[in-house]
């Protein structure tokens, strides 16, 4: 009889978690796992100028995919800006990281609300403050006027340089974020003890630092080259159609084109991509350095 | 220490940078022209006047606001059961539950909404604001979980028993116990799921219809076409402080980089 009531309250305690967690699961269920089956389905299908898709499985989407030049340089010139701006963020983000531990009081308030501002602004603001830093007739031109350097309107910049320049200012202050994270993690004790045995304070940095900050690094990384790679607002404002890359290959195959299925096969192929180096990177890094699994950003 | 100096006087430099094209709207929406100009031409606050009467901006605006209040408070709500479900439980593949949970942020948004499009004309969804919504909860959802979770984790189990054993039912250890503890956590989460959903471009510019644009995408719009005036600017500045607002709040109540970088 005991055992029958204990029995029956710990279904009962089960079910209770189990209506708790049962928003969140219908929720990634129905939006999250149901879009992506629907895309991989949708490029399959044959694009039809009537009805959008026909409901039959083709590869002739990824075949026309492969089989033209133009869309092969596409992939080369997404990879590019997406190495070029996680380098650079990197780069830059990691230096100023090391700096913000390293000061205290208001000085460190400052640097910290001047590098993580533009995460709480929309990307739009900073994107049209460059916007008018680089216009014909903008800050930039009438610098070089007053210096006397050029004369006339400037030609726009639209080159794959000011695309990376771009973004690598929009991605430093989320490297920033987590390397101050994983930076202060290290403990003053190894330092100090790097410190005791004769280390110059840039052997502690090379030898100490670094390598105990290559989780955070590799994440911010990751989070870099995934956001960079897929970004469209940045390219269609700053760059237009100048440089082809593949957010804005599937945007205009969408809304422009309305050709779904070749724009589904695009995503599907810009995903595996983006999965493909994430997880060479992961697993580089593990062999590399020997430590466990960490979490991804 | 040799070498600090010229190394500050580069973070200085690197640290104008990133506000430079931020502040840029400022002086510009000063100006008196009617275009965009550097520097601006006399002084005037007839743009931000322009831009607080401007229909459409202001639409979009609240429409923005509503949509993020929404989002934030039912991707915090369904993270806190969520969480609590799968941390007070016993059931295999627990791990694997979690991993599911924080999935959709590891998927490039761009791809993410050709997918949740797709469905959406199949559901009948298209160009809602139900649908726009929805694609706000799904992205928001593993940030708050993530918090929350680490938050759930560390609870003092100690003080939920106490309650309990003075006679505190379920429902009042839940209410005056265990979410009190929470509380910063729950903050944490809400103004960044906030920001996150308030900020969204992608998501709102494939999902919103024409006459249902949010401010971000009309922003956008503005920006495409061209010719704008300097009510874009003016705008864009208000933002600016607001998110600065929102910064100093959260940094004050529970520390950026404490709950941010997780």
């Amino acid at each position: 009889m005991n055992e029958k009531r204990r029995r029956l309250q710990m279904l009962t305690s089960q079910t209770q978690w189990l209506i708790l967690i049962s928003p969140g699961i219908l929720l990634l269920v129905f939006f999250f796992v149901l879009p992506m089956v629907k895309l991989l389905q949708m490029s399959f299908m044959e694009y039809d100028r009537l009805t959008l898709y026909k409901v039959v499985f083709t590869w002739e989407n990824y075949g026309k995919f492969f089989g033209d030049p133009y869309f092969i340089e596409m992939i080369f010139n997404s990879l590019k800006v997406g190495f070029y701006t996680t380098f650079f963020s990197l780069l830059i983000g990691y230096h100023v990281a090391y700096y913000l531990t390293r000061i205290r009081g208001i000085e460190r308030t400052i640097l910290t609300a001047a590098f993580l501002l533009p995460i709480f602004v929309t990307i739009l603001v900073t994107t049209l403050g460059w916007y008018i830093i680089f216009l014909p007739f903008g800050i930039i031109q009438n610098l070089l006027q007053f210096l006397g350097l050029h004369e006339g309107p400037l030609r726009w910049i639209q080159n794959i340089s000011v695309l990376v320049a771009v973004l690598t200012h929009l991605h430093i202050p989320y490297v920033v974020l987590i390397l101050v994270a994983s930076i202060q993690d290290v403990s003053q004790e190894k330092l100090d003890a790097a410190k005791i045995l004769g280390a110059s304070t840039f052997h502690v940095f090379q030898k100490v630092v670094i390598p105990l900050t290559v989780p955070g690094i590799v994440s911010a990384g990751i989070l870099t080259f995934t956001d960079s790679i897929s970004s469209y607002l940045v390219p269609a404002l700053i760059t237009g159609h100048k440089i082809s890359l593949m957010p804005l290959s599937i945007f205009s195959y969408t809304s422009e084109l309305m050709n779904w299925p070749f724009a589904s096969a695009i995503a599907i192929l810009l995903l595996v991509i983006t999965f493909v180096i994430t997880y060479g990177v992961i697993v580089l890094t593990n062999r590399m350095i020997g430590r466990g699994k960490w979490e991804m950003v | 220490m040799k070498g600090w100096i010229p190394f500050k006087i580069m973070i200085y430099v690197i640290m104008v940078m990133m506000i430079a094209p931020i502040l840029t709207c400022l002086p510009v929406a000063l100006t008196t022209t009617g275009y965009m100009t550097f520097p601006p031409v006399g002084f005037t606050l007839k743009w931000f006047y322009m831009a607080f009467v401007d229909n459409v901006l202001m639409t979009t605006l609240f429409r923005s606001f509503n949509l993020a209040i929404l989002s934030s408070l039912g991707s915090v709500a369904i993270a806190l059961f969520s969480c609590f479900a799968i941390e007070r439980s016993q059931f295999p593949g627990k791990n694997m539950i979690e991993t599911f949970f924080t999935g959709p942020r590891i998927i490039p948004q761009i791809i993410f909404v050709l997918g949740l499009m797709i469905l959406y004309e199949l559901m009948g969804l298209s160009d809602t604001f139900a649908g726009l919504f929805f694609s706000h909860l799904i992205i928001a959802m593993p940030f708050a979980f993530r918090t929350l979770l680490s938050n759930v984790i560390s609870l003092d189990r100690r003080l939920e028993w106490s309650a309990q054993i003075l006679g505190a039912n379920n429902v009042q250890t839940f209410f005056r116990i265990t979410l009190p503890q929470m509380k910063t956590g729950m903050i944490a989460a809400f103004i960044f799921t906030f920001v996150l959903s308030f900020n969204n471009v992608t998501m709102a510019l494939f999902l919103s219809g024409v006459g249902k644009r949010t401010l971000p995408v009309e922003m956008f719009q503005r920006l495409m076409v061209g010719g704008i005036t300097p009510s874009i600017p003016a705008i864009s500045f208000a933002l600016a402080v607001f998110g600065l607002v929102l910064f100093i709040v959260a940094d004050k109540l529970v520390g950026v980089y404490r709950y941010m970088a997780g």
